[in-house]
């Protein structure tokens, strides 16, 4: 109705045909424009690029043409280049994404105490040496959290190098039980 | 993006509701040689933002008698479900719910009653005149 009114003025001596004769012959079958970044499919199928995508990305896992429904993917359309046209192909081109989100986890408190008990895991596996000391090690730890839970970097450090030594004479000491008792 | 319904075709019409774009009213005749012969029905399409990528939300709002349409006008019809294409326009569409008035999908009814009375397309008409007797169209 709107094109009627349009043409009214300029086409009174058959403007009106040229439009008419090319109506739709161009257009994305999704938007109804004139297809811009236009792709066209295995079956024949105009669209745009952008219009296409955004097809597709709603059915992933059931990629089909929207008009014949004929199998469609990203790899099997082909852009057209027009004499003007830039020679990119629109496939590089996607329609900005939504950005992602991310939100914070909760229970910060909480994960303070798993990473002790990470450590502990840890001590233990190294075998059958270091296991007392690594219940040793970890017990010191949460004396230290309990002492100064929020900034005792200094202190936790000094722990941590007493613990060094400790699990060096553990280890020293496993180890020395294990030949013993082979050797036994 | 949306294509305006135009009076080429026959016996279905529609029009966005006011200046709301995405709420459209949209009347469908009954098909000739059918039970809903000389009948129009008044329909409502809801468009979503994310139209066409997904399909509209069609309802009858004049009463209608039929197998795949329940009390309250919902329809059921797959291609306004999991088959919908981002390439059907409101022609489309509503040439879709026009041919499904004079073929119904009996083996899924909404409406059990309307399924079962199908056999009987004299009765059925019936059915369908008293519960929309306003629908009647004048000529």
């Amino acid at each position: 109705m709107a094109g009627v009114e349009n043409t009214g003025e300029a086409g009174a001596t058959g403007g009106q045909e040229g439009p008419e004769a090319s109506d739709g012959a161009y257009e994305c079958n999704i938007c109804l424009d004139q297809a811009r970044d236009a792709v066209v499919s295995m079956c024949g199928h105009l669209f745009c690029w952008p219009c296409l995508h955004t097809w597709l990305e709603t059915r992933r896992n059931n990629q089909v043409c929207p008009v014949c429904k004929a199998a469609i993917s990203r790899d099997k359309v082909i852009p057209l280049y027009g004499r003007n046209s830039s020679n990119k192909d629109p496939r590089n081109q996607l329609p900005p994404r939504p950005p992602g989100q991310r939100t914070e986890p909760e229970n910060q408190g909480t994960t303070f105490g798993g990473v002790n008990f990470g450590d502990t895991n840890f001590h233990m596996s190294f075998g059958i040496g270091a296991f007392p000391l690594g219940f040793f090690a970890s017990t010191l730890n949460f004396g230290g959290e309990r002492l100064n839970p929020h900034a005792g970097l200094q202190p936790g450090q000094q722990f941590h190098a007493d613990d060094q030594m400790l699990s060096k004479l553990f280890l020293g000491l496993g180890i020395f039980c294990v030949i013993w008792i082979l050797l036994a | 993006m949306f294509e305006q319904q135009t009076s080429g075709d026959k016996g279905i019409s529609a029009f966005p509701d006011g200046d709301n774009l995405f709420s459209w009213v949209a009347t469908i005749s009954g098909a000739a040689n059918t039970v809903y012969e000389g009948i129009e029905f008044k329909l409502r399409m809801e468009f979503s933002n994310n139209y066409p990528f997904s399909a509209p939300t069609v309802r009858f709002t004049s009463p209608c008698f039929h197998p795949n349409v329940d009390q309250q006008g919902n329809i059921c019809l797959d291609i306004l479900k999991e088959k919908w294409s981002a390439s059907y326009d409101v022609r489309a569409l509503l040439l879709s719910i026009q041919s499904l008035l004079g073929e119904p999908n009996n083996s899924s009814p909404l409406n059990v009653q309307a399924a079962d009375l199908w056999s009987d397309q004299s009765r059925f008409r019936q059915s369908v005149l008293e519960r929309c007797s306003s629908c009647v169209r004048q000529s």
